[in-house]
């Protein structure tokens, strides 16, 4: 049982799975355990903590690029024309 | 034969390769230091994604932050002083000017060029093909003369999902009498070449982060025109020329330049360099800077005036279904209507760009629509869902509006306030009109008929805290800053009312030339790099043309 993460999953709508697979829950423990609610939701939606981002990772990650199905700009490359296409619906 | 070119942005990159490739010696002296290696990690880790977050500078070259505002209205658009200039930053959205942006006067505002659409159009296609444009012929002929039996370099580019979705329901719908049509914007990033043409770089793969960076070098940046520079171009980073002087009769002998090495601190070392021939492509601000410290080419009082940008305006909204945007370029098409015609006289003109990227320039998405939704009450898989369904829906219009050359909107110096190296910095004095303003708000007005027509979700606002916020005519306005400065070494037809004439020369100083935006007399309502490429390649050949003509130098190679 890993308190920070599952009240994690439950504030973001992401598995523990998904949140493990970012590969930033230490680094998040170590930023946000204890913090209010809006700031843990925040750091993982957007890799900002108190107006900082702390790594490219914490970008790359954001939640709300993944919940909306998109690479963070400057982050992946769907391959050329791959925006004309109808876009995938949310990750749920 | 011996040029100095001022400046490795844009025009100075184009125009030191035609005369490198012609037999001159040219020396290119860049302000700022080369780029630094790790843009992309400070793109990524910015918390706002503005255009010049990636790039170092440095204390000796600092870039626009340095400006100082003295006008009603605020200069809004950033530079870059970087090897490769603003054009390492730039969106690489490419259209050319209608032919009517050439003689804006006759339309009752602004200024004439001293040439027209058809002098410029040879060169527009040099450009095209130098700096490799995706664009289809027959689609740019809906709205532009483009040459018989002309094609661009590469395909057009794939338009995006919104695209297809806007156009199927604006394209033959009216506003105001006008029809209508999402027209493909010509765009500086890799597509798919046409037969002949080798394009530089990848092609793109949809990054969504072309300004400030493309990290798949998909785009167009100076630096690829450096690359293909011969070894008769030599590049000097980190000086900063501060002087030009000419003799008695006007001619240009040398520039005198700073250099530094520490990129922390204004210490620097005094140098000089004779020349034939010196072209300033410093940015337009920087080149009125740089004529007027010192002193030269300006008997007609203009240098430094009629500074232009396109004040921006910036619409957003939700659409009925996801249109999933932050895939691929920033906007691959746009409505080219308002653009031209009789309404220009009433109001200044616009194109629309349709904008790709949600909400991320207008409202600071999708980090603005979490704090939102967390703030509503929001969490867990209901949080989850409602970021996805509505940025899914995102999309920006933005408006570029035609500003009227208008000689009291001006860069001087203020003698008082100095940078590092004591150089006096820009001081801005800069307004709106009311046909700028008129234009503005008819765009709001053009917007808000597309929201309805689209059945969008207008989300829009303006408010009196933020920045750029003013009323028109009792509603509520904001204008962004699109980076598209010019004007302040105006082209024209008579010394007397202007600094350069149609080759980019000096009329005071006969081997001295200022290139670049700065010497627009309008600006129209295009994205003008393009054009700035079209004429830096005129006066190249002009450059060229008239050394020849005076038989002093041994081409290199046959014309």
């Amino acid at each position: 049982m890993d308190a920070f993460v599952e009240l994690s999953a439950e504030l973001t709508g992401f598995s523990a799975e998904e949140l493990r697979s970012t590969g930033l829950v230490e680094t998040y423990r170590a930023l946000a355990d204890g913090a209010p609610e809006h700031e843990i939701i925040q750091l993982w939606y957007t890799g900002v903590w108190r107006g900082v981002i702390p790594d490219e990772r914490a970008y790359a990650e954001g939640l709300a690029w993944k919940a909306v199905g998109v690479a963070p700009p400057g982050t992946g490359a769907p391959g050329f024309g791959s925006w004309e296409r109808r876009p995938r619906r949310s990750t749920r | 034969m011996k040029a100095v070119v001022v400046g490795a942005g844009f025009a100075g990159s184009l125009i030191a390769k035609a005369l490198g490739d012609n037999g001159f010696r040219v020396l290119v002296l860049e302000a700022g230091a080369e780029v630094n290696v790790d843009a992309l990690g400070r793109f990524r880790t910015a918390l706002v994604k503005s255009p010049l977050r990636p790039y170092r500078t440095t204390t000796a070259a600092p870039s626009s932050d340095y400006l100082l505002n003295t006008g009603p209205f605020d200069y809004a658009s950033p530079y870059l002083r970087i090897n490769g200039g603003t054009g390492t930053a730039w969106t690489g959205i490419t259209p050319r000017m209608h032919p009517e942006d050439f003689h804006t006067a006759d339309l009752g505002r602004g200024r004439n060029w001293p040439l027209s659409y058809a002098d410029l159009e040879p060169h527009y296609r040099a450009a095209e093909w130098e700096i490799g444009i995706a664009a289809d012929a027959d689609e740019q002929r809906q709205h532009l003369p483009v040459a018989d039996g002309y094609r661009y370099p590469m395909h057009a580019l794939p338009r995006t999902y919104l695209d297809h979705a806007i156009a199927s329901v604006v394209d033959g719908a009216r506003i105001d009498g006008r029809e209508l049509l999402v027209v493909g914007t010509p765009q500086a990033r890799n597509g798919v070449p046409v037969p002949g043409y080798e394009p530089d770089g990848h092609l793109c793969a949809g990054f969504a982060s072309c300004v400030p960076i493309c990290p798949e070098n998909a785009k167009y940046t100076p630096h690829r025109t450096q690359k293909r520079w011969p070894a008769t171009v030599e590049l000097r980073t980190r000086c900063v020329v501060d002087r030009v002087h000419a003799d008695a009769s006007g001619r240009v002998t040398k520039v005198t330049y700073q250099r530094y090495e520490d990129d922390t601190s204004g210490r620097h070392t005094r140098h000089e360099e004779q020349a034939d021939v010196v072209v300033l492509a410093a940015h337009a601000i920087e080149n009125a800077k740089l004529l007027l410290m010192s002193g030269l080419a300006n008997s007609s009082d203009q240098v430094g005036r009629n500074l232009m940008d396109h004040p921006a305006l910036l619409t957003w909204a939700l659409m009925p279904q996801a249109v999933g945007p932050f895939r691929g370029p920033g906007s691959t098409t746009g409505i080219e209507v308002f653009r031209t015609g009789a309404g220009r006289r009433e109001r200044a003109p616009f194109r629309i760009e349709i904008g790709n990227w949600g909400w991320g320039w207008s409202a600071g998405s999708p980090d603005s629509d979490t704090a939102e939704l967390v703030a509503a009450g929001l969490r867990g898989t209901a949080l989850r869902e409602a970021v996805a369904d509505r940025v899914n829906r995102q999309f920006a219009l933005q408006f570029e509006i035609e500003q009227e050359a208008d000689p009291a909107n001006r860069v001087t110096l203020d003698h008082t306030r100095r940078d590092a190296l004591g150089n006096p910095r820009p001081s801005l004095h800069y307004g709106l009109s009311d046909y700028v303003k008129d234009g503005l708000l008819a765009a709001k007005r053009v917007s808000d008929r597309l929201f309805e027509l689209l059945g969008a979700d207008d989300y829009t606002s303006y408010k009196p805290d933020e920045e750029r916020y003013f009323e028109h005519a009792g509603e509520p306005l904001r204008y962004w800053g699109a980076g598209h400065g010019g004007g302040t070494h105006v082209m024209g037809t008579s010394p007397r009312d202007s600094v350069v004439d149609q080759w980019q020369r000096c009329w005071d100083h006969p081997n001295l030339y200022a290139v670049g935006c700065g010497s627009m007399p309008s600006l129209g309502t295009s994205n003008p790099s393009l054009t700035m490429a079209a004429l830096a390649l005129r006066t190249a050949e002009h450059l060229v043309g008239e050394i020849r003509r005076a038989g002093r130098v041994k081409m290199s190679k046959a014309p």
